[in-house]
C-alpha cells in the first residue's frame, strides 16, 4: 500500500515537471512596471529599512554616551 | 538613598529620562513610517496626484514652505536653549525657549488656517485617498507638534521658576530631543506631501 502511494506521488511529480507553469508568489509584484507595484516596492523597502535605522540610532546614541562617559573618566 | 546609589545615578552615561524619550521616539518613528509607507503606495500608484476627480485643488506650498522655515528656526532656537543652560546663561536660555514656544504656536496657527482654507475649497477627510492620507498624515504630525508645545510650556514654566541649571537640565534636553524629532519629521513630510 505504502509502495503504491510512493509510486503514485512520483508519477505526479514527474508529470508536473513535464508541465512547468510559473507561479505568482507575490500577487502585488506581477507587473513590476505598473505604478502601484512600484509604490508597493518602495513602501516595503522604506518600511523594511526603518527598524534597522531606529535600533541603529538608539543603540548608537547609547554607545556614544557610554564612550563619552568613559573618555571623561579615564 | 545611600551615597553609593547617588553616585551611580549621577555617573550614569545616559539618564533614564533621555533613554525613555529615545525609545518613545523610536515608537513614534514606526507609527509615521507606517503612515508614510501607505502614502508612498497611494502617491506612486497614482499617475495623477491630486486625482483628477478633485478638480484643481492645490496644496499651499509657499505658505507651508514659510511655515517650514519657522519650524526649522524653532529647532535651532531649541538647540541653543540647551547650549545656554549648559553654559549657565539663564537669560538667553529663557529667551530662546520663549522664541521656540512662540514659533511652535505660530506653526500650529498657520497650519490650522491653511486647513480651514482647504476644507472651504472642498478637500476633506472624505475626499478619497488623497484627502484621507493628507489629513491623517499631516494631522498626526500637528497633534505631535501640539504635544511638543504643551511639553515646552511646562519646561518654560519650570525654567522661569529656576528649576534648571548647568548641573541639572535633563528636562530641557529631553524636550529638545522630542522637538528635534517633530522638526525633522516635518521636513520629510513637507517634501513628500507638498512637493513630491
Amino acid at each position: 500500500m505504502f509502495c503504491r502511494i510512493t509510486v503514485l506521488l512520483m508519477i505526479i511529480g514527474l508529470v508536473s515537471l513535464l508541465l512547468p507553469n510559473t507561479l505568482d508568489a507575490c500577487p502585488a509584484c506581477k507587473n513590476l512596471d505598473e505604478p502601484i507595484a512600484r509604490g508597493f516596492n518602495w513602501s516595503v523597502l522604506f518600511m523594511m529599512a526603518m527598524p534597522f535605522t531606529v535600533f541603529g540610532v538608539i543603540g548608537g546614541s547609547v554607545y556614544y554616551h557610554f564612550r563619552r562617559a568613559n573618555g571623561v573618566r579615564t | 538613598m545611600t551615597h553609593t546609589e547617588v553616585d551611580i545615578i549621577q555617573n550614569r552615561p545616559i539618564s533614564n529620562a533621555k533613554l525613555g524619550v529615545l525609545v518613545l521616539l523610536g515608537a513614534e518613528t514606526m507609527l509615521f513610517v507606517g503612515l508614510i509607507g501607505a502614502f508612498l503606495v497611494f502617491r506612486m500608484g497614482n499617475v495623477n496626484w491630486p486625482p483628477l476627480s478633485l478638480g484643481d485643488i492645490q496644496l499651499p506650498q509657499l505658505v507651508t514652505g514659510i511655515n517650514t522655515f519657522l519650524l526649522l528656526f524653532s529647532g535651532l532656537s531649541m538647540f541653543f536653549s540647551v547650549r545656554y543652560i549648559q553654559q549657565d546663561k539663564i537669560q538667553q536660555h529663557h529667551l530662546s525657549l520663549a522664541i521656540t514656544w512662540f514659533l511652535g504656536v505660530a506653526f500650529l496657527v498657520i497650519q490650522g488656517s491653511e486647513w480651514i482654507q482647504l476644507i472651504r475649497q472642498g478637500l476633506t477627510l472624505q475626499s478619497g485617498i488623497y484627502g484621507g492620507i493628507f489629513y491623517v498624515l499631516i494631522g498626526c504630525h500637528a497633534l505631535h507638534v501640539l504635544g511638543a508645545v504643551m511639553w515646552l510650556s511646562i519646561v518654560l514654566a519650570k525654567s522661569l521658576l529656576g528649576r534648571f541649571s548647568s548641573q541639572e537640565y535633563t528636562g530641557v534636553e529631553t524636550c529638545m530631543l522630542y522637538w528635534s524629532f517633530v522638526v525633522a519629521l516635518w521636513l520629510i513630510l513637507y517634501i513628500l506631501v507638498y512637493l513630491y
